[in-house]
């Protein structure tokens, strides 16, 4: 090795040195680019588990679910939750488009997460007001943390999957403090319930 | 006779008022609906404020609580509403409102707070960084300037080596 080489190999020593001594106001300075931001949203069965959602429903009875959501946005976040009802030929959300569903929420929550927390809510539901008549199925009452809410929903008699099925779903929406208002986080979870006549 | 008619037009008064106060003072569903309105604004500002703060890097863990417990009441406010109970509506609505009345302020305060409590860190960081710096510059000179008399004594010091071409 000649001069010239040692003296270059002690400045990147130095240089290097400079650097860690650095690092802590570099850190405080430079914010270096964080992964994808994004939101979890989920429904459990009633053991907190992703098993035994209620399908088999009837008039009176008491069903619960479990509603999550996981902030992973790098900061506080305002969300809202819409649960919403609909039979097999009432408009889902598209997620292609990111738009949600035109039905009209009967319930909602509100929540505040901060990056990385967790929300988890029990969702009780039972229905009341429920008639059959012929080849449908009338639902009148949703009740949901003890409002009665009215749906008055209809379905008909599935001849293929041998049923009367209503879907209860959960639309979630996040705060835009730019624009300030809520959008659709196009992110939406449901479940498929089979009303039968109570024994 | 004159006390027992007093007597009775006092208690029919008073009923008359029982069955109309609640009339009068009873929330509408125009009532409610500005109420909720206003909580909805207010809610969200007092987030967008917050929000502010905690990216400045104050301490926000109290007016959380607050804002949690005020997107509950108005969740509330607003589920009473779609059941038709306005009444309810609007006195959630109102306490919404009144959850979050100063916490726009408070936050701001934190936020500033936070910028200079984080303007501070940086200016020591940058310090410590920059003292560190300065002993690294004068002990690197000295270090080079023994290495390389090390260097050359070492290259001195060395014998020629004939190398065999056979």
């Amino acid at each position: 090795m000649n001069i010239e080489d040692f003296k270059l190999a002690y400045l990147l020593s130095c240089f290097c040195l400079a650097l860690i001594i650095l690092s802590p106001t570099l850190a405080m300075v430079i914010r270096l680019p964080r992964g994808e931001p994004f939101t979890e949203f989920w429904i459990l069965g009633s053991g907190q588990m992703a098993e035994d959602y209620p399908f088999n429903v009837t008039t009176h009875e008491v069903y619960r679910v479990y509603l999550g959501v996981a902030n992973h946005m790098s900061g506080l976040e305002y969300y809202k939750v819409f649960v919403k009802f609909r039979n097999q030929t009432e408009p889902l959300p598209d997620s292609v488009n990111g738009t949600p569903s035109p039905l009209y929420p009967v319930f909602e929550y509100r929540v505040f997460l901060r990056d990385g927390e967790v929300w988890e809510k029990e969702f009780l539901f039972s229905f009341d007001n429920v008639s059959f008549e012929g080849n449908f199925c009338r639902i009148s009452n949703i009740i949901v943390d003890g409002y009665v809410l009215n749906v008055d929903k209809v379905a008909f008699w599935d001849e293929e999957n041998k049923g009367f099925y209503f879907q209860i779903f959960f639309e979630l929406w996040i705060y835009n403090a730019t624009a300030l208002d809520f959008q659709f986080h196009n992110r939406f979870v449901g479940f498929w319930l089979n009303m039968t006549v109570p024994i | 006779m004159k006390t027992y008619n007093v007597l009775e037009a006092f208690i029919l008064a008073t009923l008359l008022l029982a069955y109309f106060a609640h009339a009068c003072f009873a929330a509408s569903s125009a009532d409610a609906e500005e109420a909720l309105s206003n909580a909805e604004e207010n809610l969200a500002s007092a987030y967008v404020h917050v929000a502010e703060a905690e990216r400045a890097g104050a301490n926000i863990s109290e007016l959380l609580e607050r804002l949690v417990y005020a997107g509950g009441l108005l969740a509330e406010a607003k589920n009473s509403y779609s059941t038709g109970d306005y009444e309810k509506a609007y006195s959630l609505a109102i306490n919404c409102s009144s959850a979050v009345n100063n916490i726009a302020l408070e936050a701001s305060d934190l936020k500033l707070k936070g910028e200079e409590a984080y303007g501070e860190k940086l200016m020591f960081t940058a310090g410590i960084s920059s003292v560190g710096l300065s002993v690294l510059f004068v002990l690197s000179l000295f270090a080079w300037r023994f290495l390389r008399r090390w260097y050359v004594k070492r290259v001195l010091e060395m014998k020629p080596i004939v190398e065999d071409k056979a």
